[in-house]
């Protein structure tokens, strides 16, 4: 059974250029604009990945969302979807980078913006872990 | 307004080295009068004078590190000062009392210590000097405690014993310490809040320019997303003609995306190195395994081999809270960018307790630097004449980015390169103890 991505961004373009290399490999891909439809997403579509934008709403959405999904008091379900978050080198919000447990507890990063080989071969990367 | 922590730091070292010369001033000058010029003094007390201020600054410039908190500094500052005006009162008192040429050495501390304290305290102060050189000048007139008299200088009308005298000598004293501790702390005051004024403003434009950039970026890289699907065919076959077209839009739009990006490491560099912008400790290990781990996907898309060789020692320096990042994401950045595919990036890190520095060197297999570009390459907006010639994206603002940063945490940045062979950059920075590093944002 193909695997199922929700794609969480709020840039319509940005989902756009995701969802074509994602559906051209096969996956099933949905898509959500702001960190509480993305939540209600989650819940609903119960997807096998994510991929997150960082500014949505506010300027630090991505980080609360992953906190919220992956963070202290997340639930198991929740814990077992992996987080691949969309990025930028010069991140303009006051938070630093990092793929770390105990602050940013998301799988992976992609660069925007997205080169879709490179988009592929992360997401499978974390789907065989 | 209150003093910053740096200023508060400079401060304190300002004075110690000026007592440096005034101990010393006092051990030689005293010796030089009595045994050159001949003149009858108290040698034995001027000389513990003179010793008593070494070693008390020698005990402040041990006191005085980057790792004490701003209370310290300021209990600090005071002391020093307190310190002074006894060691100098003596002074006066062994060289003639009211009529001593030492007594206006506490106007020209009076200046220093508006320099270093807030206004209430430069008056407290200036009081306690008027009271104290008032005190010395009662007690030698009362005949409690016995005048010191220098008979070279021709005083034997015993002026120390004239009460018009006296009132005259503490009316100019006290008058010219007040007006000078005021004058200095009045502009000292107005300085800092310029200071304050500027901070804001630059915050302002750092705002300003963050925003912008980001309002930039948002549509360059969704539109630059869509682009590459179209290049890589996730919208249908493409001619030669089209395929080439679409290669040129997506060659300049990367070129403007590093234009966006630098301007924005600029703007963020400017935060982090201008003077106001606090410094705290940080580990270089925990900030370089991140960025190792941000630029491999970078690495691996050109099939560059990335080899490690890092220390367990966490390396904590003092930086501002982005500068590590902005430093060892640049040079590792650039080894990457102007690396051939299938080259190798080495990256070393060491730290030596010993020199008290931690030592990150990034080396790469890469295009090199001509020689003859070698000493412009730190400049602003500068780039290697091959850099150019190739396809890459550049502005030139990485790596003077990079130096700035480098000189405000005191460190030294060097970098060795061949044409066609590859380029090693290293980054020396002094290394704290004690410390433990912020925690992560």
């Amino acid at each position: 059974m193909a695997h199922k991505i929700l794609i969480i961004d709020d840039d319509p373009d940005v989902v756009l250029a995701l969802r074509m290399p994602l559906e051209s490999a096969g996956y099933v891909v949905s898509d959500a604009h702001s960190q509480e439809s993305g939540l209600k997403a989650v819940d609903q579509i119960k997807p096998d990945l994510i991929i997150l934008d960082v500014m949505m709403d506010t300027h630090t959405a991505g980080f609360q969302l992953a906190q919220k999904l992956h963070g202290p008091g997340a639930t198991e379900e929740h814990k077992a979807i992996p987080i691949l978050m969309l990025t930028a080198v010069h991140q303009t919000t006051p938070l630093r980078f990092s793929p770390d447990e105990d602050y940013l507890p998301v799988e992976g990063f992609i660069e925007k913006p997205v080169d879709p080989k490179r988009l592929i071969t992360e997401i499978k990367k974390l789907l065989q872990k | 307004m209150q003093p910053t922590l740096e200023e508060l730091s400079l401060n304190a070292r300002l004075l110690i080295r000026l007592r440096w010369v005034a101990g010393f001033g006092i051990l030689i000058g005293t010796l030089f009068v009595s045994a050159v010029l001949g003149l009858d003094l108290q040698v034995a007390p001027l000389l513990v004078i003179g010793l008593s201020v070494l070693a008390y600054n020698t005990a402040l410039s041990f006191v005085s590190h980057n790792d004490i908190p701003r209370a310290g500094f300021e209990r600090i500052a005071w002391g020093q000062i307190l310190l002074d005006w006894l060691a100098m009162i003596a002074l006066v008192h062994f060289t003639g009392g009211i009529t001593s040429p030492a007594l206006i050495y506490f106007v020209l501390h009076a200046a220093l210590s508006g320099m270093i304290l807030l206004p209430w305290q430069v008056r407290s102060l200036t009081v306690l000097a008027i009271l104290i050189v008032g005190g010395l000048a009662w007690l030698e007139r009362a005949g409690w405690l016995p005048h010191v008299a220098i008979d070279e200088l021709n005083l034997h009308n015993n002026l120390h014993e004239n009460t018009t005298y006296i009132a005259a000598v503490m009316f100019f004293f006290g008058s010219t310490m007040f007006v000078l501790s005021e004058l200095v702390t009045r502009i000292v005051q107005r300085l800092r809040q310029r200071e304050e004024h500027i901070r804001q403003l630059l915050e302002a434009r750092s705002t300003f320019v963050r925003v912008a950039t980001h309002e930039l970026r948002a549509p360059l890289a969704a539109g630059l997303s869509l682009m590459k699907n179209i290049e890589q065919g996730y919208a249908g076959e493409l001619t030669e003609q089209q395929m080439a077209l679409i290669l040129r839009v997506i060659s300049r739009l990367e070129g403007l995306r590093t234009l966006i990006d630098d301007l924005l490491t600029l703007a963020r560099s400017r935060e982090a190195t201008a003077a106001h912008a606090p410094l705290e400790p940080d580990s270089v290990r925990a900030m370089l395994v991140k960025i190792i781990e941000r630029e491999t996907p970078n690495a691996e898309h050109k099939r560059i081999a990335l080899h490690s060789d890092l220390s367990d020692d966490p390396g904590v320096i003092m930086a501002g809270p982005i500068g590590l990042q902005i430093i060892l994401g640049n040079l590792l950045n650039n080894a990457i960018k102007y690396t051939p595919e299938g080259g190798d990036v080495w990256i070393t890190y060491e730290v030596s307790h010993l020199a008290h520095t931690v030592e990150v060197t990034i080396a790469d297999s890469g295009i090199g630097i001509p020689a003859a570009d070698m000493s412009s390459i730190f400049n602003e907006f500068f780039r290697a004449r091959n850099a150019k010639e190739t396809q890459i994206t550049g502005t030139g603002i990485g790596l003077s980015t990079v130096k700035t940063l480098v000189d405000r945490y005191r460190g030294v940045l060097t970098l060795e390169s061949e044409e066609g062979k590859g380029t090693a950059v290293t980054v020396k920075l002094p290394l704290i103890s004690k410390q433990t590093p912020r925690e992560p944002l």
